[in-house]
């Protein structure tokens, strides 16, 4: 049971940075980027390539987070802006980031080969022993990675000034432009970070899937289910939902059968949204007002 | 607007014969090529049927449903499986298809419309994700494999120079698909279903319920994805992977890319995602990367697909031929006046609707609203309304005051049913609605409109009044199916029309019928607003801050406005933040601070009032 929680927050916490990647860029600019899971993939290929080449590999993972993170913030200018330009309340990024993510996942099989490729592996030599179960060093590095990057990005989001730029942007974007904030950079930067967190991802998981121009597509959908768990309210919530979506996905793969966690999860999360429309965190909300209204001062404006 | 109606009135017959013979045409060709191209085209008319129906709630009510590919499976199962181990007839199976999906369809959408936005979308993704799952691990499904699915009969020998039966069958399909969703648009149902997408307290108000309509328009859509799946049967093979979400998503960028909410651009939309991969043959991963590059590429340059291409080379054309159009006059420059002579005959009409009432006896004697003890609070918030008394007499106009955030609106919300009180009870001409909804309460005469204008933007001052008139036309949501050929709506339609044009002549923004709201001054927004509450005839009337927004000369127009229907018999609530215009025009007036009344009674004394002075006239 240890085995199942614990290697379910392995994979939960890929799941988690590539579902927050979603909830960054959704956060500002209100736009789900179907190529998201390709950022992912870009990730792990670029810095595939760079440790053939015979770079150090620490070198290559940083490079391939720092390509996703460009990559992401191309999205934004060629795929993105110029359609929200003519209507913010259109759906045709849809079709914008998924031709987006065609060209990534068949440019990198046109470059570097439709089959998997080595990726190197730093840290899954060594065992760690959780009580009665055992994960690798790099899955515990993972979790330490993945929960480190959601309680930063959100202590930024709230502590510093872009971070609530942010919030303003995606509340109002026309008043904010009024009031003089950069839009369109705050937003390429919510895209870059977005490519950031896929890349992490990538470069986490690519030990164990090694390099691959089809990552996208498993990583992406689950990125995609991990931040609807976790609601659009809070771009870390999209972590406790990849969370949540790894530990029900390794427990219906041992209790159910071998193929239940190609369905199992999406089940629960449909049950868990038709009681809870507005997102699994959405629970916590009596609770959060209570503290508000404790920490506030009487009569001052909660 | 939709494409059609730009085109002239008398040339639409012709236009409509003319494509209907240009298909035939196309599809005779069609069932003597080649059986790759037939082929071709069966999937493509698939496709552009699921890609129509997905429009059809996607477009007109917003909602992106990624279960049509899980639809769609269910009558291409249904009709194997039905055929193969059942042998059913498959002419039985077909409005069995479309029946049994059309009601997994309304099921569906009555569980999915709980959530809304992305999340509708996400409950109807794992509806085709169970569906795919199902399908790949049960044996009467034939597993990943799939099912044979059955032939299509034969054409008989007489009608043997048709070609290949199956071609025209699908063509046919397709064409019908098509005519239901056109005629649903051209019928008074289209403004309503805008409305629900993007005003929908406008839609409510005007006694649509919302989420029935909303329910049924995906039953419906639903029933044509499994016609689809009836169709895609006769193609060979119906396995799992012809069904997976990507599917769903597939179906989505084809109503995208054609163009949302055009109807015939989703088709386009199908045709292209068919045909470009058979038909460009190159290295598969370049062919992908330029089919990405297309859908981003035509998606920036024209956001509103290949419809919006191809109006602007219509556009284009048509400059140059000079022909810049009849039907799309230069209203922006005119700047049309507000008071219109025509309102005389409508206001005409409203006294002797007056002199009627009068005749039938005098004004009963229950109240208009009877509101009594109301309390109401935001969930776990404090008390916003606080015992309130409000009482509006019949054919009189009762002045609701009071600053800002003293619980005006809320008390109006409460009065039409978006709210529900936390205490006391509310009678409407002496009916207690308590337990009503929205729509119930319209039936009891009362219609409102809303602080800031709730109207759909993208259609025209008149397909908003029409919103309004929804309860008037009897079974509309049925007969829009079919609208155009009905002699009965033609009928109804003629007499729609009339009326929405007497009532915006009656508030004076007649001129302004064809202008797109969009393009409208606020102080239009505000008198069709005005127009749509008013067009099918109220008793009671409730006005959030009509007159935000208006000129002082609109003003003392509108104030006109509300007398006239005050003599015809309207009891009138008024939200009003400008007290002078108020007293001067109301009969009684109450004042509401902080939730609780201050003063209520004839305009006269309430501006007496010593407490009234001091707390709202700041004297």
């Amino acid at each position: 049971m240890t085995q199942v929680l614990l290697s379910g927050v392995a994979i939960g916490a890929i799941y988690g940075l590539v579902g927050m990647g979603f909830a960054i860029a959704f956060y500002v600019t209100r736009v789900i980027n179907f190529a998201e899971g390709q950022l992912l993939m870009v990730g792990v290929m670029v810095a595939a390539w760079f440790a053939r080449t015979g770079l150090n590999p620490w070198v290559a993972i940083v490079l391939g987070i720092l390509a996703a993170a460009a990559v992401g913030a191309i999205t934004y200018l060629v795929a993105v802006r110029p359609v929200l330009a003519f209507d913010r309340f259109s759906f045709s990024w849809l079709v914008s980031t998924l031709g987006v993510a065609l060209i990534l996942e068949n440019g990198a099989a046109l470059i570097w080969g439709p089959t998997s490729r080595s990726f190197p592996a730093l840290l899954t030599g060594t065992s760690v022993h959780v009580g009665s179960a055992t994960l690798t060093l790099q899955e515990v590095v993972t979790i330490a990675v993945a929960v480190a990057a959601a309680i930063g990005f959100e202590l930024y989001r709230r502590r510093t000034l872009f971070g609530k730029l942010g919030m303003a942007i995606a509340h109002d974007p026309e008043m904010a432009t009024a009031l003089g904030a950069n839009t369109v950079l705050v937003a390429t930067a919510a895209f870059a970070l977005a490519g950031a967190f896929a890349g992490l991802a990538g470069v986490m998981i690519g030990p164990i899937t090694y390099s691959n121009p089809y990552l996208g597509d498993t990583y992406g959908i689950a990125g995609f289910v991990a931040l609807m768990i976790g609601g659009t309210a809070r771009p870390a919530a999209a972590m406790v939902g990849g969370l949540l979506l790894g530990i029900l996905g390794e427990a219906a793969n041992k209790l159910i059968d071998t193929q239940a966690s190609d369905w199992f999860p999406f089940v629960v999360v449909v049950v868990m949204l038709l009681v809870l429309p507005e997102g699994l965190l959405s629970l916590t909300a009596p609770f959060r007002r209570a503290v508000r209204r404790a920490r506030a001062p009487a009569g001052a404006p909660g | 607007m939709t494409a059609t109606s730009r085109v002239p009135a008398a040339w639409r017959p012709a236009t409509f014969v003319a494509a209907l013979a240009g298909y035939g045409v196309f599809a005779y060709w069609a069932a003597h090529s080649t059986l790759y191209i037939q082929g071709l085209v069966l999937v493509a008319a698939v496709f552009g049927m699921l890609a129509v129906s997905l429009d059809l709630v996607a477009g007109m009510t917003g909602l992106y449903s990624l279960g049509h590919a899980g639809l769609f499976a269910l009558g291409a199962y249904a009709t194997t499986i039905l055929y193969n181990d059942h042998h059913w007839n498959l002419f039985l199976i077909l409005p069995a298809c479309l029946l049994g999906v059309g009601a997994v369809g309304l099921v569906l959408g009555a569980v999915s419309l709980r959530v809304s936005g992305l999340y509708f979308a996400i409950t109807t993704f794992v509806f085709t994700l169970v569906v795919t799952v199902f399908a790949s691990d049960s044996t009467f499904t034939g597993g990943y494999g799939g099912l044979i699915g059955p032939i299509f009969p034969e054409f008989p020998s007489w009608l043997g120079w048709a070609g290949q039966s199956v071609i025209w069958a699908c063509l046919i399909a397709l064409l019908l698909t098509t005519l239901v969703v056109l005629a649903i648009r051209s019928s008074p149902l289209y403004p309503v279903l805008l409305a629900i997408r993007d005003a929908e307290p406008f839609a409510a108000s005007a006694g649509a319920s919302t989420a029935a309509v909303r329910i049924g328009l995906f039953g419906l859509s639903a029933a044509i994805a499994g016609g689809a799946g009836w169709m895609f049967a006769f193609q060979g093979i119906v396995s799992p992977s012809q069904f997976s979400w990507q599917v769903s998503v597939n179906i989505l960028v084809m109503v995208i890319l054609g163009g949302i909410n055009t109807t015939i651009g989703p088709i386009l939309g199908a045709v292209f995602i068919t045909v470009f991969p058979a038909q460009v043959n190159i290295n598969p991963f370049w062919q992908e990367i330029l089919f990405g590059a297309l859908f981003v590429g035509v998606i920036v340059v024209f956001p509103s697909g290949f419809v919006g291409l191809i109006r602007l080379i219509g556009r284009q054309i048509g400059r140059r031929l000079g022909l810049a159009g009849p039907a799309a006059p230069r209203v922006e420059e005119e700047q049309p006046g507000i008071v219109d002579a025509a309102a005389v005959s409508a206001v005409a009409r409203a006294e002797e609707r007056a002199a009627a009432a009068s005749s039938n006896g005098s004004v009963p004697e229950t109240p208009a609203i009877d509101c009594r003890d109301i309390s109401f609070r935001y969930r776990s918030g404090p008390l916003v309304l606080n015992g309130v008394d409000f009482v509006v007499r019949r054919a009189t106009i009762h002045g609701l005051i009071g600053p800002n955030g003293s619980g005006k609106s809320t008390l109006v919300d409460l009065i039409s049913g978006r709210l529900r009180p936390v205490g006391g009870s509310i009678e409407i001409e002496g009916v207690a609605v308590d337990r009503e909804g929205v729509t119930k309460r319209v039936g009891h005469g009362v219609a409102r409109t809303f602080q800031s204008a709730v109207l759909v933007n993208e259609l025209s001052a008149r397909q908003n009044v029409q919103v309004g008139l929804y309860s008037r036309v009897p079974r509309l949501a049925a007969r829009s199916l079919a609208w155009p050929a009905l002699p009965s709506a033609r009928r109804d339609g003629r007499r729609l029309r009339q009326t929405v044009d007497d009532s915006l002549a009656f508030v004076g923004a007649r001129e302004w019928g064809r202008v797109r709201l969009a393009d409208a001054p606020h102080g239009i927004a505000q008198l069709t607003q005005l127009a749509a509450a008013c067009a099918w005839g109220p008793r009671t009337l409730i006005l959030d801050e009509p007159l935000a927004g208006l000129a002082p000369s609109e003003v003392e127009h509108a104030a006109s406005i509300l007398t006239k229907l005050k003599s015809s018999g309207v009891s009138i609530v008024l939200i009003e933040h400008q007290p002078r215009f108020v007293f001067a025009l109301c009969d009684d007036v109450t004042v509401l601070a902080a939730g609780e009344v201050v003063a209520t009674g004839p305009a006269a004394a309430v501006r007496e009032d010593e407490h009234v002075r001091r707390v709202y006239l700041g004297q």
